[in-house]
This record gives C-alpha cells, structure tokens and sequence, in this order.
C-alpha cells in the first residue's frame, strides 16, 4: 500500500543577515577563527562526542571541516574559505578573519547593500593595484640568490601554528629542512617545460624533531616485513624497476559484486595464482631486480620472486605512486597481462637501509637528476605531529607560490595596516569624483572606506591574544604590539620592533592605537632602505587571493535577499 | 541526520584543572615503593587490579578531550619505553598547577611558555652535564664504592657532549645547502644523505672501542624497587652475552625476550631459561616426549594453519557459486587440504612447526599422529630468531614449503609438568633453534591471577630501562639527584632575572617550575611510607639549602634518601647495625628527558587551548550549536 507523507513546506529566511540566530552564529565563527590567528593563537580541540581522537589545532583547514552547520548561510562562507585553502594552502584564517569582520561592520555600519558592495569592489581594486606595483611599500622582491627570504617565508608559516610546540632551534631546523625540499624538487638542468618535483613527507612519532630530515629519493616502510631486505648488494649497478598499480593478491574482488558461476573442479584461485607465476616469470627474464606493489602480492609470487634474487616491496600505497612514477620512468601496471611491455620498466640507482627509531626504511635513490625527495618528519606525540605534517605541506606549497610571483608581503599585521592607511589616504584624494562614479554621497562613501579598513585593521590586531595593545606608527604605517603585561613605565620606549621587523622604535616615532582616529598620510616605503631584513614574511600570491576571496565573500553574503531551504 | 558541533568556552582554564586532577591518579604510583589499586567497574561487577599509570588510564573510562590527549600521550610514551608514564603525568600535572597560579598572578600565556620552555632547557642542560657515561661504569664500584659515588664529577661522560656537537655540525651542514641558490650547479653537490653517511661512519668509530660493561651493576642501579623483576632480566644478558661474546658483551637483545605466565605456582618460582617456552596440551606433550633430544626439522608458518586461511589482502568473492556437475565426493574440501600437506610435511621430514596464528584442530590432531608437533601463536621475532639460527624461511601458506626453507637442528626440551597447577595446558616445553640464539623466556610466576599483569609489566619497565640504558650508553644519578641538581639550577637561574630583560616574570615561572619537580620528590619520599610529606618537604628544601650545586653533595642526598628508600637497604640496615654499603641509583636518560618533556608538550597544548569542538549529532545543551 503506497503511503503518501505530506512534505513540508520549504524555509524561506527573509535577510539573513538581520536575522539574529544568523547573525550570532556568524560572530561566533569570527571569534572562533580570528582566535587561532597567528603565532600566539588559541587551539581548538576538535573530537566527536562519542570520545573519539582528539586533534588539537589551531589550521583553517583541519578546523573548518570540522565545524558543520545547519545554517546554509555559515556554510557558505565555510565552503569559500575552505576552497582558498585548498588551491593556496596559505592565509585561511587571514580570509575567514577579514570576511566575517567586513561582513559584520558593513551590516553595523547601516550602510545599504548595494552601496556596501560597489565599495567594497573598488577598494578591493584598489588594494589589488597597489599590491601588484612595484614600489608598493609592503611586498618584498624575493631573492633566489640568498636563501634568507624563502628561510623567513618558511618560519613564518611554520612559527604560526602553536599546536606544533616547536623550539626556536626547531623551527629553525625545520624552516631549513623545508626550504632544502624544495630546493630538491626543482629540476636543475631538463630543458623545456620544467615539471617540479615532489616532496613525500613520512611522519615518524616519538622522536625529537630535530632528528627530522629531507633525502633524496624516495622513503619506503618496510617496517612490517618479515623477509629482511638486503640493501647494499646490488648498488653498483642500475636496479631495472617493475611497479604494479594493479593487486597482484591473487583474489577476484576487482570484478565486482556480480554473482560468478564457477564449475566444480575448476579452480579460480590457482588459475590466478598461474597467471601471477607468469607475470614472474616474465620479470625473472626481463631481469628485473626491484619488483614493486601498490597493493598486495600473493606470498606464491613473492616466494618465487626471492628466489630468483629480486627484492619485493608489496603495499606502497597510493600516495606513493605519482611519485614513484616519476622518479623512476616506470609505466604502472594496473592489468594482470602476460606479456609487460619493455617500456614499462623503470630504473632505481640503488637502495639503503634507513632506521628511524622503531622505523626501518628503504631509500631508492634515483637513477639521474630527479626532483623526487622525502622528508621524514619527526615529533614527540601524534598531535604534534599531525599539525606539524600540515603545516610542512602548508609550508611546501607557500615555497612553490613564490616561483609563480617572486614577492612576498610582510607580515605580523604590517600589511594589514599599511594597506588600511595606503587606501584611506588614496580614497581621500578623489573623494568627490569616486563617490560620483560609485553612485553615492561622499558620507556613504567615507563610511563604506572606514568600515573596509577598520576591518583590515582589525585582522592585524587579531594577532594578539594577550589582551597586549595593536598600534600602528604614523611614517610606514607598520603594526605594533604593545603587551598588556609590560611595565607602564617603559612606555612606547619598549617596542623593539613593528610586527614584521622591518622598522625599529626610535624616540622621533609617533604611534597611535589601531582603533582610534588619525589623519590620513601617505605610508612611506622601506624598501630602499636594506639594512633591516624583514623576519616575518607571508606568502605573496595566497594572501592577495585571500583578500580577494574574503571580499568577494563579503560581498556575496551582504547580497543573499532570500534564504530558501527545502527541509524534506 | 543532522549534523552540529559545538563549541564550549573554557572560562578558567578548566583543562589545566582537569589535567592536574587527572595526574592525581599517579601519586601513588611514584618511586621504587608502589601501592597497588583496584579499579572496580559498578555496572559489570569486574575489577582490575593495576599498578602502573599506563594500566589505570587503560581501565578508566577517558570521554573528555583533556583526558584523551592525556591517554594518547601516555600510550605513545609507553609503547616506546615501557616505564616513566607515571612520571610523566604527575609532571604534566604539577606543572599545570604551576601554569594555573602563573595565570593567577596575570602572567601573559606567551610569557609562561617562553620561560618554562627555558626552564625544560635547563633541565635538559643538566641532565647532559651530569649524566654518567655506562663505560666502565661500575668496575671502579666494585673495588671502592666511597669513591665512585663522591667522585661522580670525575666520571661525566664525555659523549654526549660531543654528540650534541655532531649534531651542531650536522644542522650547520643543512643549513648550508638551504643558503645555497637553486639555480647554480654547485646545488647539487651538497646532498643531505652524504651528511648522513659521513656522520655515521663517524659514530661507529667512535663506538668501535668497546670498554667492559658492568651490565649487572647498571641493572641494579636502575632497579627502581622491582628488585626481583630485575634479577630476571640480568639473568636474561648473562643467558645472551653468553652467546654473544665473540661479538659485544652488552648484547641485551630485548626483541628475542618472550614471557611467559604461569598462574597458581608462588612468585619465588618465576625464572629465566634460554630459548623459547611454550604449553602444550596432553597429546602435544606426548608428541614433545617423542621428540626429545632429536635434531628436528621446523617449518615456520606466518600465518594460520587451515585450508580456510588467506593471506592479509585477499579477498574472496561474495557471489562465487559452483555449479557441480556430479553428485560431490565423500571427502570435503578439508579433508583433502589435509592429506595434501600432510603428505608435504612427511615429504620433508617436519618434525616441529610453529605457526604465528592459529592451526586447525583436526590437522593438529593429525600432526600429532605422526609425530609432528603444531606450536600456535608464536610471537613473530621468535619466528625470526629461529629463521636466523636454523636457516629456515618463514612461508604464509603451509603448501610454499619447499626444502630450502624447511630449517634444522631445533631441539625440544620438556621443561616441567604443569598437570598439578590446574592449567588447561599440561606440559612446559622449551623449543631451540639449536644455536645459540639469544631467545630468553621469562617464566612469571604468581599465586595470585590478578598479579601476573602487574608482574609482567614491572618485568618488560625493568627490561627496557636495562635496554634504554645501553643504548644511550649512559645514565644520570637516580634517586631525586638529578631532580635536586635541575630545582638548584632553575632556582639558581630564577634568582639571575635581570630587571627590563625580555621576560620581566622569568623568575616566577622558574620557581614555580621547580616547585612542581618538589612536590615529584616529596611524593616518591611520602611513598616510602617512612616520611611524612611535610618532613619530606623540609627535608628537601633543607638540602637544597645546604646544596652547593656539586653533585658529591647530591649523591649524599640520595644516601639519605635510599635510607628510607629500598626496602633492601633498609632490612640490612636494621638488621646489620654496621651499614652495607648503599647501592648507587641510576635513572634513564633518554626516557627521563622525554618524559619530562612530553610533560611540559601536554601543558603547552592544553594550556593554549581555549575551546573544545565537539562534531557529530549534539545531546548537550551547555554548547552552542552552529
């Protein structure tokens, strides 16, 4: 009997942003997110209520797939951020920051919809100008000369995130490790297109992270095998390379659910086994010394392999498999054919035992040149070590991003604030005939300015967690803390340096704090002058897309009318 | 479903509080004197009886995050060294307390980090300086013990100095190629693994002079009050180092050591024996009493022993269906497996198989009708020691036996008849691969059942500082010396606070560090039962009064506090007025050190974290749903 339930009618949320439930779900992000910012950020545990794992972190993208809504409208901004940190691993949190906080100003600000976006438009376009020109006052040009640069880029990416519990001497250590990955993965001398390599990194629990450290080549566990491998013995010459994509476990279960009819006295598992013994054979001929396995080998076939002399590796994974490929120039193998085609084989110069602590490696080293290395990642507890694993991959795509765009933006705040002051006083000059194109009064647009910078301002002041005081210094409009906990007496004598590093207090300085009002200037550039090296830096091309992300997010979230939810 | 998280806002730092109630759970467990607990579970009426740290946290049930992350900490610690978790928690809980009233005072959490992350330098600063290398260690000792434990200054090894300079060297290296730019051709030439090589060719030199250790006395020194578990595991290396004299005399192979529990006998019955010890049922022991004092030939299974058995990976087809074309046979599927491998077996002369796994019941039978002995579920390293010594090759399947890898020249033994101790098994038998081998088993003898898990784990703590010990090739006067010389250095250094320096609250955090490793030495003291924990806190800080930072001065604390320490020491000194001489203490350096600082890593990131997420479907209503 067909039973018919009565759907219910679809939730239509007029203005969601004047929605209050709306709304305070969006301040509740802000504070959750703005409160990981940066290098003193809070970390967020995140398990299941069941007491599952916990995860200890402070990364937009651990923390933001773990926050789940019901609210469409959260989600919405939740799936853009996590869309830029997917393409640019970097400044997640720089965009989720700025979103919100235009967001929420704009609405506060009474300014209407429209007119909050035409602004916002042009002022992003005005940000996005003066960052890509040359003597723009907050971008430095990257160096390839010296490694200083991508050093500071490193650190700052890696110093970031608390959850890792990095000493200086640590995170030095790492910064280097990670620029010398990356280092590797450039090809030296292929002309041509050139292809980057890879970095695998291989996480390795219990040991001190200073015992972390980059190879080239490849790293593969064989820490579970029971048949110990030789290495050593075969390295004068090239190791000819087979590697099978396809499991070579000698099952059916690659055909599928269907239902197989087999005859009696057929039998199906020795039938593959022979056809396994084949392929062996074959290998044996073609005198294929290393025999590689993404997935499983039937212990038939690798018996058979050791006894002809060839070394086995069964279960490599799949993350190793583009790798291995190129490293190697082996074709994988995903059919069970008999015959392999010549071509298929690839090469591996030799192999060395490695052991980390509990862990036994094998390291193939690459025939030639080859942009393939491993990094082995060591920490303390699993924690640690699972952001610290996110924050190298983290830290191994911001180090590629420079190759695209060779600057970098100073960081701690610095740009944040120059950029607020740059427009602020830009936005001044052509007050009248940019209001006029924009199509609104001049208070609207001086209102619709202050609500943009203020929120830019506010993102550098994010950065301190310690109830310490954001200034900015009226020359180079660079951010400064001032710590709650610092003697009064010191004053403004005791700043030492602006977020960056770049400037130095000196008693000519004039400082205001971040959320009052100063008259607009023009924010001179440091770049001329070189005797100061900025040390901490962000990555050039991630954060211009964040800030482009994070306004337009903006935008779209001032311009959703209707909410409409099936709720069947 | 729907899904929701939630967030809850921490107002104090209800982690912090939440660690250092948690960490009270470990008091008891601290120094050589332990109390034993019973965890008793309302719901199902069970018990436990525990007497470490790890195995209480095992039993509790963790649902909070802080005690999850507590949880896995310990784990990861224990899986490694077997021993200090207890430290580590009570640590990590005193010093939360210490970061709780930082906070109190409004010490900024950045500023309680940098200090006390200098405050662990300190410490990791002394346990370098005043750590003893085990080379020679203990062959002064026997002659005049007066002198060694006065003279530690003169012994501090050199070793991990130089070490730390390697490894100086070796950063100095990396960091040189990362300088280097990407575009020119000398890039290449600085190669990470040729740092590698070249440090560890220069490591083996330098352990290529190998001095006489003095295992036994190390072993004492690292007793910790186990006195008995650790008898056994000396036992153990003089069993190995007998084999192994050609090679290195402080062989202590930990990988070849298997223990074995018998229940009902008395504890004073627990022993070593070399080679590998295994219960047999009646029938199999009728089988061993064939069998002794034979040259055997043994096939190693890794893997089980039936027809149904596939190996790790395969999986068989949910929809196969065999379409018969004649009435079946009267011989199952089994029944034929079993005829073919038996053939195979007495084909190639098996006497002895063992087997990772488990073996059909029927087939074992079968085994024993021929005289063919099944031993099941043995530990994988014993698989391999026997694959080592006897030359034979561990298969998967029973049917890839082949004469090259059946090994030989096992030997079976019958150690003892078990028939009156009320076990299903009936008999002992102590299998060989023949050689010497170096495979120990340790029989754990207990009347009381709930004990041998105690037992066990009191062995396998003493076996891995043994084996920790050799391995960093030096250890750290035990006792509550290391921990007085790291409170009078942090103290020290608290008192050294410059005014307007970078840290103006310094000084604080450092006390306040050293009160946590206080409270650790008058806990193990107040164990001792001797002292009350307010005469121990006297007593300590009255030494530290006193204390001029040598360590002649410490080592003269640790006399005082073995006094009332070991119940060894202390039977002997009632009973004999004139005093035996005390025995010196080591400690663990590398298990030490990372306990302590897996300590500080828990505060860290408990401390930092200023909100939980919970995700999945929500039944609380003290969150806030998004």
């Amino acid at each position: 009997m067909a039973r018919l339930v009565r759907k219910s009618p679809s939730l239509c949320t007029d203005l969601p942003l004047d929605n209050d439930d709306i709304s305070t779900k969006l301040n509740l992000l802000r504070k959750l997110l703005t409160s990981c910012f940066g290098p003193t950020g809070k970390l967020k545990q995140v398990h299941n209520n069941v007491g599952g794992h916990v995860v200890t972190t402070s990364t937009s993208s651990v923390l933001l797939p773990a926050v789940s809504s019901s609210q469409p409208f959260v989600n919405l901004i939740k799936t853009s951020i996590l869309n830029h940190v997917s393409r640019f691993s970097d400044c997640g949190l720089f965009a989720a920051a700025l979103c919100l906080a235009l967001t929420e100003r704009a609405k506060q600000s009474g300014l209407g919809g429209n007119v909050a976006i035409g602004l916002n438009q042009h002022l992003l376009s005005l940000c996005v100008g003066y960052l890509q020109r040359d003597d723009c006052g907050c971008k430095v040009k990257l160096d390839f000369c010296s490694s200083q640069n991508l050093m500071t880029l490193a650190r700052s990416v890696i110093s970031s995130k608390p959850a890792c519990v990095l000493t200086e001497q640590e995170t030095l250590h790492l910064s280097r490790l990670a620029v010398q990955a990356f280092l590797l993965t450039v090809p030296c001398d292929s002309p041509g297109t050139v292809t980057l390599g890879r970095t695998v990194t291989v996480p390795v629990e219990g040991h001190s992270v200073l015992n972390s450290a980059v190879f080239p080549g490849l790293l593969v566990d064989i820490t579970d095998a029971i048949y110990p491998i030789k290495a050593g013995t075969l390295n004068s010459n090239l190791l000819c390379t087979v590697l099978f994509s396809a499991s070579l476990a000698g099952d059916l279960s690659e055909l599928g659910d269907g239902i197989i009819e087999v005859h009696d006295g057929a039998d199906p598992d020795s039938q593959i086994l022979d056809q396994l013994l084949e392929i062996g054979k074959q290998v044996v001929k073609d005198e294929v010394k290393l025999f590689l396995c993404q997935k499983v080998i039937h212990p038939v076939l690798q018996q058979y392999l050791r006894s002809q002399g060839i070394i086995v590796i069964e279960r490599l994974g799949m993350s190793l498999m583009e790798p291995l490929i190129q490293m190697t120039g082996a074709q994988p193998v995903a059919a069970l054919h008999t015959t392999l085609p010549v071509k298929a084989y690839g090469k591996v110069r030799e192999l060395t035992l490695r052991q980390f602590g509990s862990k036994t490696m094998l390291q193939l080293h690459p025939p030639g040149e080859s942009a393939i290395c491993t990094m082995v990642l060591c920490h303390r507890n699993e924690t640690m070590l699972s952001e610290l694993k996110v924050v190298c991959l983290k830290t191994e795509h911001v180090l590629r991003l420079t190759l695209r765009e060779p600057s970098a933006l100073l960081g701690g705040g610095c740009t944040e604030t120059h950029l607020a002051a740059y427009i602020r006083h830009k936005s001044m000059s052509k007050a009248a005939e940019t209001a006029l194109e924009l199509g609104c009064s001049q208070t609207e647009y001086h209102l619709g300015t202050e609500v943009f910078c203020r929120s830019l301002e506010s993102v550098a002041a994010a950065l301190e967690h310690n109830g310490g005081n954001s200034l900015i210094d009226l020359t180079h409009a660079h951010h400064w803390i001032l710590p709650a906990d610092v003697m009064r007496e010191y004053g403004e004598e005791s700043f030492g340096f602006c977020g960056c590093g770049l400037v130095e207090s000196s008693p000519s300085k004039r400082w205001t704090y971040l959320n009052t009002n100063y008259t607009e200037f023009s924010p001179e550039s440091l770049c001329g002058n070189a005797t100061q090296q900025p040390r901490v830096l962000d990555s050039f091309v991630a954060k211009l897309n964040a800030l482009q992300v994070a306004v337009e997010t903006a935008n779209l979230a001032l311009d959703v009318r209707y909410i409409i939810q099936d709720v069947n | 479903v729907m899904l929701g998280s939630t967030v809850i806002n921490h107002q104090q730092h209800v982690g912090l509080q939440k660690l250092a109630a948690l960490a009270g759970v470990t008091h008891s467990y601290l120094g050589p004197d332990k109390n034993l607990k019973f965890i008793q579970d309302d719901t199902s009426g069970g018990s436990a009886l525990v007497c470490s740290c790890f195995r209480v946290l095992e039993n509790l049930e963790l649902t909070c995050a802080v005690g999850q992350l507590v949880y896995e900490t310990v784990q990861a610690h224990q899986k490694v060294y077997n021993t200090g978790s207890g430290c580590l928690l009570f640590l990590a809980g005193a010093w939360s307390r210490a970061v709780l009233e930082c906070l109190q005072r409004g010490i900024s959490v950045s500023h309680i980090i940098s200090a006390m992350s200098e405050g662990m330098d300190i410490c990791l600063d002394v346990f370098r300086k005043y750590s003893i290398s085990t080379d020679g260690l203990g062959v002064v000792q026997s002659e005049s013990w007066t002198e060694t434990s006065h003279g530690f200054g003169l012994q501090l090894s050199k070793k991990p100095i130089k070490a730390v300079s390697q490894a100086m060297d070796h950063l100095q290296g990396t960091g040189n190629a990362g300088h280097k730019p990407p575009n020119t051709g000398g890039q290449r030439k600085i190669k990470l693994s040729r740092h590698f090589c070249e440090a560890k060719s220069r490591n083996v030199s330098a352990a290529s002079q190998p001095k006489p250790l003095n295992v036994a006395h190390i072993a004492e020194g690292l007793t910790h009050g186990c006195v008995s578990a650790m008898k056994l595991v000396v036992e153990i290396n003089q069993i190995q180092s007998k084999n192994h004299r050609n090679i290195s005399c402080s062989a202590f192979d930990i990988i070849k050591v298997v223990t074995c529990v018998l229940p009902g006998l008395p504890e004073d019955q627990s022993c070593v024996l070399p080679g590998c010890i295994v219960l047999l049922s009646a029938e199999q022991a009728l089988v061993a009493h064939d069998l002794q004092e034979q040259h055997l030939k043994v096939a190693l299974i890794n893997g089980d022993l039936s027809d149904s058995f596939c190996h790790l990976g395969f999986r068989r087809p949910a929809g196969m269906q065999h379409v018969k074309s004649k009435m079946p046979l009267s011989s199952s599927k089994e029944e034929e497996w079993m005829v073919t491998v038996l053939a195979l077996l007495l084909k190639l002369e098996v006497n002895l198989i063992l087997i990772s796994g488990l073996a059909n019941q029927k087939m074992i039978q079968r085994c024993c009708r021929h005289r063919i002995l099944v031993v099941e579920r043995v530990k994988a390293s014993v698989l391999k020691a026997f694959a080592d010594d006897s030359g034979g090759v561990p298969v998967t399947y029973v049917t890839q036996l082949n004469k090259q890898c059946v090994g030989t020249q096992a030997k079976i033994l019958i150690w003892r008849d078990l028939g009156s101790t009320g076990t299903e098994f009936s008999t002992a038998v102590n299998i060989s691969s023949g050689a010497n081998s170096g495979l120990a088993t340790v029989i754990l003898t207990s009347c009381v059942h709930g004990k041998l898990q105690a037992l066990e784990d009191q062995f396998w703590s003493c076996a891995y500082r043994l084996h920790h010990a050799l391995i960093d090739k030096s250890v750290l006067p035990g006792g509550g010396v290391i921990e007085m010389l790291c409170i009078h250095h942090l103290q020290k250094q608290a008192g050294q606070c410059t005014e307007g320096a970078a840290n103006p609250y310094r000084g604080v955090v450092l006390c306040l560090m050293a009160d946590g490793l206080i409270d650790y030495i008058t806990t193990v003291m107040f164990n001792t039962g001797r002292l009350s924990k307010v005469k121990a806190r006297t007593l300590v800080s009255q030494q530290l009064q006193d204390f001029n930072g040598h360590v002649g001065t410490a080592a003269k604390f640790s006399q005082l506090f073995l006094d009332s320490g070991t119940e060894d020491t202390a039977f002997i000194s009632t009973v004999k007025p004139v005093r035996a001489p005390p025995m010196t203490i080591y400690d663990n350096v590398s298990v030490k050190q990372e306990a302590w600082r897996k300590a500080l890593d828990l505060v860290f990131l408990v401390l930092q974290t200023d909100a939980e997420i919970i995700t999945g479907i929500d039944q609380r209503t003290d969150g806030f749903i998004f």
